[in-house]
């Protein structure tokens, strides 16, 4: 924690830096804090509460977190793919960014929770985690830490439903998204949802209908899922910011696993890594559109 | 807001379920705190229609969403139109709903339809809201209190107020103590009268102090949570457009709007035409949130609120400036929920506390 | 009564009044609405094309002519759109009138100096009907008006008529660029304009009307011009979907722009925060 105060402390003061995203404690757990003088430094913490990913602020259409100079941003292994993510789709220049990374030994679910790990409290992100200490990083802080317990809740959930009739599937599908109130945090908690004017605000033409009955909320998530494929970094952020709970995560692992097979492509925090969605193999499998 | 005033009966925990049973056959909507028979897993409870006293949770931590889309739904349709030729014709939406009661609603979000009632009368009124609410007979159910984040006593309600409702149920060892405040909540106690065991049996002492005991503990936990002063904070809000208190604001918000989608107050809506085939379609009002970008865009472009502690603030001023302005109370009833759900941790409670003490120096 | 519920009107005539501006001219379906219907100048309404939607835009006919309403609108969006694509015959909805008004009636006997920019013209074209049908009761009229190019000028048949007119004071002005080679008027945007006509201040009104743009640079003039700030009258035009108070759409500060305006004086404007 000392390690990051006083990086914090000497970014700021050297004029690095205009603002440090990191995670302070707020009166429901830890949360995200913006520190823009050395003072205010010791503010900052990092234990398995810091769930969220804090990527999402480097999205350039957020200009008060622009007015407040060059970000540093603390980041996990998967917030340094999501990272790469808007450096690989020309949404940042590495340049613009100064990148702390913290090894990270597991995560709770939501920022309330105990900072304690165990296998009911684990993010079930952390499963299977290939970065617990991130490499697209400009300073690395903190010690390693402990691999976190297991929990592969997400993938045998996932497992149940495709084993499922595709009509009881259908239905599963049918009382989760019959909750959405279209209010798209899914798409405000999203580091990687960076369009400029995104498909469900766009009116000529009406693409999908913002009404929230089960035609436009279909409509929204099929479309939102499609264009996460191969880029969602698994973070959970959509998920956690739902409202109304509809589990987004099976979702979107569900299509990180079928990316995995069909195009042998893993998310990755190597922005040189082209994803499938911007690039194109002779070999690429077709059968989807068989 | 004082509690109830109505004798009090003793509803038992089985009579609830008999009073459910008898409401549903009798052909009436019943709304009350309820899981989602759908859900994988647990999950907190939700205001929902229910078929039967097993879906009851009355026991679960506040409803995840308020009561405020039984009266204003999140989708609704305002009319229907039918191209013929060049002419249109259009097929109106009924006005006036069925009856539903509500059993189990907290007192923040029953007090949450009176304030909203003001904006739905002010000049034109709206009989879509009006029919529904007059539709609607609602029994609070006295709350325990959520946990740090409640803060209605800071917003002139209480844990046990009756604002808008027509009865109080609060537990006691057993079942409830059942209190009528208006003639409709006194004509369903009526209407099932059997059920309820009156007063002045020899238990009624000691419910009745049990009740008195159950508010107390919740009057004083929800004290506990915040002190401010909503008229010094109107004051401040609405002299200080221009503090920079905002733009340390704004940059955690993501801009998801879940706090409006949960708040019990927040009533903003978009209308939008959508075709439902060919020559034929609906006009749909929507929830909308002033969270968002479009939401003040014009379509040349244009956006009066081009980032997000502009519209942070806004969310603060309609609440605690505008409306107090305009129809002389918050709107806010303090029930937490925009703290619990936004996935940044901003803190609605803590903000407020933060503009008193800059109000108070 | 449903509020949302539009009235039905025809469209009984469409007017093109630049490559990218139409006006329609309205009149409703149901006679009893019509001998019902009545509005003053300053007030809006909610026009609707079924399957697109609602807009939001001033009378631009004057109360003075009752037998149809006209709206006048720019190329824009998704119902502007779709309006451009109605003909004579068709059938559009309505709801209104809405908002308060100019007080033309505290204006008898004064001068009224009308400034509008652009589409601006729309909402100060109502008022200057208004005061032309009924001239005897004000006193001078002048009229500044000014578009990008001479093309972009907006009722270029009534500017005429204006024109000819020895009781109304005309000035036209196009942006530098914007005129032909044939254009007479002034060249310049209208807030120069504006300071080099100098319309007096003695017993005198302005009606201002204009993109932000112009409205935010044409009031500090008419400041130095010497107009008291509740002189001067402009509309403001923040997006609406209701119209009537409840979407929460229009507020700027305490104010719903839908109820205490659209009509506002400067000093009305400089106690508001500056979103709109």
């Amino acid at each position: 924690m000392k390690e990051l105060r006083d990086l914090t402390r000497k970014l700021l003061a050297d004029g690095d830096a205009g603002v440090v995203i990191g995670w302070e404690e707020g009166r429901r757990g830890a949360r995200p804090a913006f520190i823009t003088t050395p003072d205010d430094a010791d503010k900052l913490i990092f234990d398995a509460r810091c769930v969220h990913n804090l990527a999402n602020y480097l999205n350039p259409r957020k200009p008060q977190v622009k007015a407040l100079g060059k970000p540093a941003v603390v980041v996990k292994g998967c917030d340094a793919k999501a990272v790469a993510g808007l450096l690989r789709e020309a949404q940042l220049t590495r340049d613009r960014v100064i990148l702390i990374g913290v090894r990270c030994g597991g995560v709770v679910q939501t920022p309330e929770m105990p900072a304690e790990l165990t296998e009911a409290t684990v993010a079930t992100r952390c499963y299977g985690c290939d970065v617990r200490e991130p490499k697209l990083v400009d300073h690395l802080v903190g010690d390693a830490r402990p691999e976190p317990p297991v929990t592969a809740a997400l993938d045998r959930r996932i497992a149940e439903l495709d084993a499922l009739s595709p009509r009881e599937r259908w239905q599963f599908w049918t009382s989760q998204l019959a909750k959405c109130t279209r209010c798209h945090a899914c798409r405000q908690a999203c580091p990687l949802c960076h369009c400029e004017r995104c498909i469900t605000d766009k009116t000529q033409p009406q693409w999908i209908e913002s009404s929230s009955h089960l035609r436009g909320n279909f409509a929204w998530h099929l479309t939102r899922a499609q264009h996460l494929a191969g880029r969602c970094v698994g973070c959970g952020e959509c998920e956690r910011a739902c409202p109304v709970g509809i589990p987004l995560s099976l979702i979107n692992r569900k299509l990180q696993l079928v990316v995995k097979d069909l195009f042998d492509y893993t998310v990755t925090d190597d922005p040189e890594v082209p994803a499938p969605i911007g690039a194109y193999a002779v070999d690429d499998k077709q059968e989807f559109i068989e | 807001m004082s509690a109830a005033t109505g004798t009090a009966l003793f509803l038992s925990d089985e009579n609830l379920g008999n009073l459910v049973a008898e409401i549903i056959a009798a052909g009436r909507r019943l709304v009350a705190p309820a899981r989602d028979p759908q859900a994988a897993v647990g999950g907190s409870a939700d205001y929902r229609y229910i078929s039967s006293a097993a879906e009851l949770a009355f026991g679960d931590s506040l409803p995840r969403m308020s009561l405020k889309g039984f009266f204003l739904p999140q989708s609704e349709v305002l009319f229907k139109w039918h191209r013929k030729g060049a002419d249109v014709e259009i097929e109106a939406v009924p006005t006036e709903f069925p009856p539903q009661i509500v059993l189990g609603a907290r007192p923040c979000d029953t007090a949450a339809l009176e304030i909203v009632d003001q904006v739905m009368d002010w000049g034109l009124r709206d009989e879509l809201w009006f029919g529904r609410r007059n539709a609607t007979t609602i029994f609070n159910l006295s709350c325990p209190v959520e946990d740090a984040s409640c803060f209605c006593h800071a917003v002139d309600l209480n844990p046990d107020a009756t604002r808008a409702a027509d009865g109080m149920l609060t537990p006691v060892p057993g079942g409830y103590l059942v209190e009528s405040c208006t003639e409709k909540g006194a004509a369903l106690v009526e209407g099932h009268k059997a059920l309820f065991e009156s007063g002045d049996t020899g238990a009624a002492a000691e419910r009745s102090a049990a009740a008195a005991q159950y508010r107390a503990a919740a009057r004083a936990k929800v004290a506990a949570d915040l002190q401010i002063d909503t008229t010094r904070i109107k004051e401040w809000v609405g002299d200080h457009f221009d503090d920079e208190f905002w733009t340390a604001l704004g940059p955690r918000c993501n801009g998801c709007a879940a706090c409006a989608s949960v708040c019990p107050t927040c009533h903003c809506f978009d209308i939008v035409d959508e075709p439902e085939g060919v020559g034929h379609g609906a006009r749909r009002r929507n929830w909308d949130t002033c969270q968002t970008g479009v939401f003040t865009l014009h379509a040349s472009g244009h956006n009066p609120r081009a980032d997000q502690n502009s519209r942070f603030r806004q969310r603060v001023n309609h609440k605690f400036f505008i409306y107090p302005s305009r129809f002389g109370e918050v709107l806010c009833t303090g029930c937490g929920r925009c703290s619990r759900v936004c996935p940044e941790g901003q803190d609605l409670a803590e903000v407020l506390a933060c503009i008193d003490e800059l109000a108070r120096a | 009564m449903n509020i949302y519920q539009p009235h039905l009107m025809n469209v009984v005539a469409v007017i093109d009044e630049t490559p990218d501006t139409r006006t329609l001219r309205l009149q409703f379906k149901d006679p009893e609405v019509a001998a019902a219907f009545a509005f003053k100048a300053g007030q809006f309404g909610e026009y609707s094309v079924f399957g697109a939607g609602e807009s939001t835009f001033c009378m631009a006919s004057s109360p003075t002519r009752p037998e149809f309403i006209e709206a006048s609108f720019k190329l824009a969006g998704k119902v502007t759109n779709e309006l451009r694509q109605l003909n004579v015959g068709d059938t559009m909805g309505f709801r209104g009138p809405y908002g308060n008004t100019f007080p033309l009636e505290q204006w008898e006997g004064k001068n009224v100096v009308f400034i509008a920019g652009g589409i601006g013209l729309a909402p100060v074209r109502c008022v200057i009907w208004n005061v032309l049908d009924l001239r005897d009761k004000f006193g001078d009229v002048t009229i500044i008006y000014g578009a990008r190019s001479v093309a972009d000028l907006v009722y270029k048949r009534e500017l005429e008529e204006w024109a000819g007119r020895s009781d109304v004071k005309l000035v036209t002005t196009v942006d530098p660029g914007g005129e032909t080679p044939d254009w007479k008027g002034e060249v310049g945007f209208v807030t120069p304009v504006v300071e080099k006509t100098a319309p007096s201040v003695d017993n005198a009104v302005v009606v201002l009307c204009g993109p932000p743009i112009v409205v935010k640079m044409t009031l500090p003039v008419l400041a130095k011009l010497g107009f008291a700030d509740d002189q001067v009258y402009t509309t403001l035009e923040n997006r609406m979907k209701c119209g009537i108070g409840k979407c929460g759409r229009c507020n700027i500060g305490p104010v719903y722009v839908c109820k205490d305006g659209p009509v506002f004086t400067a000093a009305q404007l400089k106690g508001l925060p500056a979103e709109y």
